[in-house]
């Protein structure tokens, strides 16, 4: 399937999208998502503190931060919002935790299915800029049994619902 | 190949340890650089490269004087699929929630339209 000396294929390092259905009205979703962000992300296991006792202050206008507030003062900025269209839409650089001249790029879009249920469409890209980055300089083989390992990572995971 | 996939999942489970790698996936980094990026020894930043490098998803060379650790085209991926499964997570619990935000909206909503408290004498 994979060249030996190939780089990752275009579909290795396509964009993430994630669609997923909401059961709230879609001004409450993209609240949530936005505002609340706190309340759901895994802060314990998935943040620069390390504490689910963290905030996380958004900061709701184009150029606006996504900043990690730890128990301590501590302050981490995860983005910068670089697109916002409440209740439709918004965007931003992601980066939590490292430096945001390689960060990767954040859209998400929420659309009415009706009034008590909203679909949202999560799409997280620049994955192909990192990978186009590292070519540039390297020209180590690929190693086909790493290669073929996204799959079987994929299949230890139970799929979003 | 299980222990190849079991290596990559406790590599990028280390939150210090992704963040490190996630460095190097930007550009080739000497320990020392590395040890300047983060709030650790060189000796730690040393130990998470070697699990690193066990692990297939960063090599490393000489480049002059230097010693740079840089990521396998394969790293990239795993990244990625790293970040896949955590959106997975990530977006389950926000579902979760917006249940629960949703069933409470809902009921003030309602009883907003019914144009009365709940509870009240009919």
């Amino acid at each position: 399937m994979t060249d030996h000396d190939a780089p990752p294929s275009q579909e290795a390092l396509a964009p993430i999208v994630k669609t997923l259905v909401l059961r709230c009205r879609r001004e409450l979703a993209f609240s949530l998502f936005t505002t609340s962000m706190a309340d759901w992300w895994p802060l314990a296991s998935h943040s620069v503190s390390g504490s689910s006792a963290a905030t996380i202050r958004f900061a709701g206008r184009v150029d606006g931060n996504i900043t990690e507030v730890a128990p301590d003062g501590t302050e981490s900025v995860w983005g910068t919002v670089t697109h916002w269209d409440p209740p439709a839409a918004f965007a931003t650089t992601w980066h939590p935790g490292t430096d945001p001249a390689t960060a990767t790029h954040l859209r998400v879009e929420f659309t009415a299915v009706d009034e008590t249920t909203t679909e949202l469409v999560l799409t997280h890209s620049g994955w192909e800029t990192r990978g186009d980055a590292m070519r540039a300089g390297y020209h180590v083989g690929w190693d086909a049994v790493l290669a073929g390992m996204p799959h079987q990572l994929g299949a230890t995971r139970p799929p979003i619902s | 190949m299980t222990e190849t996939i079991d290596a990559v999942l406790d590599a990028l489970g280390d939150a210090t340890r992704r963040r490190i790698y996630e460095a190097i996936t930007a550009q080739e980094r000497s320990v020392g650089d590395l040890a300047a990026l983060f709030p650790i020894s060189r000796p730690a930043v040393s130990r998470h490269l070697r699990l690193l490098t066990e692990a297939g998803l960063v090599v490393h060379r000489a480049a002059g004087t230097r010693h740079v650790y840089s990521a396998t085209p394969t790293g990239v991926a795993a990244l990625r699929h790293y970040t896949d499964d955590l959106w997975t997570l990530a977006l389950n619990r926000l579902a979760t929630l917006a249940e629960a935000a949703g069933v409470i909206d809902q009921a003030a909503a309602e009883t907003v339209a019914a144009g009365r408290p709940r509870g009240a004498d009919r």
